[in-house]
């Protein structure tokens, strides 16, 4: 396997700019990065350093000024807006930083919202969401409604939302900066043990160094460029710890 | 997806309700004012159609409608009875006079003298007591806005009088015929006790009834008539439409027609900006939607089926409340006339759904607009 076949994520020369002449505002200045299957990247910076702005040309949601995104081998700039679309709801799951979950939705109905913008029938969507957030450990929770749960819970349903129809690709933009530090960690321990597989590449964008722990790789980002690239210290242990941790309801 | 949206919509309970209420409120304003006039259109009509058994009119030429009344000549009677294809004709004398009842009460009322061989123009429909009991000198027949406007509250007695030009003119029963155009009662007789009322006048001819013969069409009878001279035929609809057109070109149907503009534009607006706020206010939920990839497509037809929700769910209060309000009008015997077409109930909530359908249209831009990146933010 070449070094591109195995990556999930490969962006070259990437550079994104807002506004023009006086205003106009570099954010991304040629950055050079790859995430391969089955790691957890995490990508870290100060605020402003275009973290976000970068994980949205990944995912497709801005277009690059120039350079080339590739993810698993498609080209997102050279789709069709409607095939990105659909590309992007097979392929990624998002974890967002305020969860951004549908107030008048349950838990497992939260979750299933990927399953249902595909078209699955709502039965069978909310009955597999609800599956995965037994495996959560949210089984109880499943009826409860955003409101009803804690920041933490609410969480774990997020990465339900992103886990629920086997994404090859999921980007988390600071899962942790809306939790407190016990209940971050257990969000973490989950994502690692709930989302990373050997097809599977989970992108985290952070600047919660409390957690870089659970990183496999770590890019430093800084004025819009990779300034250099680390690897992570997640083990084994760890994962086993969180997994048996994460089923408290309660976190 | 669609499941989704009604379910946000239904999650945000008060703008949910505005715009339900919004869009009732301009249903059964438009409806009620519609309904108004159009059952005043049609009651300047209703006692030309509640002739069923003449097919045509004959009128001096500058009559208009019914309340309109030139005596004619009685020789035009028999000019008219003269054209080949009539079955028959027959007068009709028609005379304003003020009624007195024993109670004291007083108030113009509307004779109609009925021709008393043939009983041609004799209401079908009676509520109480027979219709042929006017062919007895000095009786009459009233309609039910009239016996409550003489005797209020009052269960009908046959045989108690109205004092009409110092006749006492004795109620025999109570007609089931549509309202009149002027509110006033109106009294059915016989012409001979009609014309005893009309002392004075040397022609007791205000309208002739005929009916064309089997195998005759009204229109060319009409024709046939009217180019007798000095005489103007219509078919009972042309007459009936030349009635509803002379009072609908006095300037009511304007001011109704402005109410109604007032509603739809009010009640399109209230609806549509709450919509547009809603979605508004939904942007971060709808971009997170767009993330997961959720097409414009979807998105299009939730904001259309939560649209179609809200129009359908008001418009059939809307709707209903303006029937309702309608039936307890109509119980007010001068009022009884009034109606609700299904016209002007589907008219009204098609009108607005056209309306609001422009907000929904930029609801749907805003959405399609919507910067899905923003969700990071």
């Amino acid at each position: 396997m070449t070094p591109l076949d195995s990556s999930a994520v490969h962006c070259t020369g990437i550079r994104k700019h807002f506004g023009e002449d006086d205003a106009r505002v570099e954010v991304l200045r040629g950055v050079d990065y790859t995430v391969r299957r089955g790691e957890l990247s995490f990508l870290v910076g100060p605020s402003g350093c275009g973290k976000t702005t970068l994980i949205s040309v990944i995912a497709g949601l801005l277009e690059t000024s120039s350079g080339e995104v590739s993810l698993f081998g498609n080209h997102l700039a050279r789709m069709p807006h409607s095939d990105r679309v659909l590309f992007r709801r097979s392929h990624l799951g998002f974890v967002f930083q305020q969860y951004n979950l549908l107030q008048a939705l349950t838990a497992a109905e939260n979750a299933a919202i990927p399953l249902l913008a595909a078209g699955v029938r709502r039965r069978e969507a909310v009955d597999r969401a609800a599956a995965l957030l037994d495996r959560l450990g949210l089984g109880s929770r499943t009826a409860a409604y955003p409101r009803q749960l804690s920041g933490g819970q609410q969480q774990r349903v997020a990465l339900a939302r992103a886990l629920v129809h086997e994404p090859r690709l999921i980007i988390c933009d600071e899962p942790t900066a809306a939790l407190d530090h016990a209940t971050g960690e257990a969000v973490m321990e989950l994502l690692a043990s709930a989302a990373v597989h050997p097809d599977r590449a989970v992108l985290v964008v952070t600047h919660d160094s409390r957690v870089f722990r659970f990183a496999d790789v770590i890019a430093h980002m800084d004025d819009g460029q990779i300034t250099h690239v680390e690897p992570g210290r997640r083990t084994d242990a760890a994962t086993h710890l969180g997994s048996s941790r994460l089923t408290n309801p309660s976190a | 997806m669609n499941w989704v949206g009604l379910q946000m919509l239904r999650n945000d309970r008060a703008k949910f309700a505005a715009m339900i209420v919004a869009v009732s409120l301009a249903v059964f304003l438009m409806q009620n004012q519609a309904a108004i006039l159009a059952t005043m259109l049609s009651m300047t009509a209703a006692q030309i159609r509640d002739v069923q058994d003449a097919d045509l009119w004959v009128t001096e030429p500058e009559v208009e409608c019914f309340d309109q009344v030139k005596a004619m000549r009685d020789i035009h009677l028999l000019r008219v009875r003269g054209i080949a294809g009539i079955a028959w004709a027959a007068p009709l004398l028609k005379i304003d006079a003020i009624g007195h009842s024993e109670g004291g009460r007083l108030n113009t009322v509307t004779v109609l003298g009925i021709d008393d061989a043939s009983l041609a123009g004799l209401p079908h429909q009676m509520r109480v007591g027979r219709a042929d009991a006017i062919r007895e000198l000095n009786t009459a027949i009233i309609d039910p806005g009239g016996h409550e406007l003489f005797f209020p509250g009052e269960p009908f007695q046959e045989g108690r009088s109205l004092r009409i030009r110092d006749r006492r003119i004795r109620i025999m029963g109570i007609s089931d015929i549509a309202a009149p155009f002027t509110g006033l009662p109106m009294l059915h007789t016989s012409r001979s006790t009609a014309a005893a009322l009309n002392l004075g006048e040397q022609h007791m001819t205000s309208f002739i009834l005929a009916r064309s013969a089997p195998g005759n069409r009204p229109e060319a009878l009409c024709q046939k008539i009217n180019t007798l001279g000095g005489l103007r035929a219509r078919t009972t609809e042309q007459f009936a439409s030349d009635a509803m057109w002379f009072y609908g070109s006095q300037g009511v149907p304007m001011l109704f027609m402005i109410t109604i503009t007032i509603g739809l534009i009010v009640g399109a607006a209230i609806t549509g900006q709450t919509f547009l706020m809603f979605i508004k206010e939904n942007a971060r939920p709808i971009s997170m939607l767009k993330v997961v990839g959720t097409t414009d497509r979807q998105l299009g037809t939730m904001i259309l089926l939560q649209g179609t929700v809200v129009l359908v769910l008001g418009s059939c209060f809307g709707s209903g409340i303006a029937a309702a309000v309608c039936n307890v009008i109509r119980t007010q015997p001068f009022l009884r006339s009034l109606y609700l077409p299904w016209e002007i109930a589907l008219g009204t909530c098609l009108a607005l759904a056209s309306v609001t359908g422009i907000a929904l249209y930029a609801s749907y831009r805003h959405v399609r607009g919507l910067e899905p990146a923003a969700v990071f933010r």
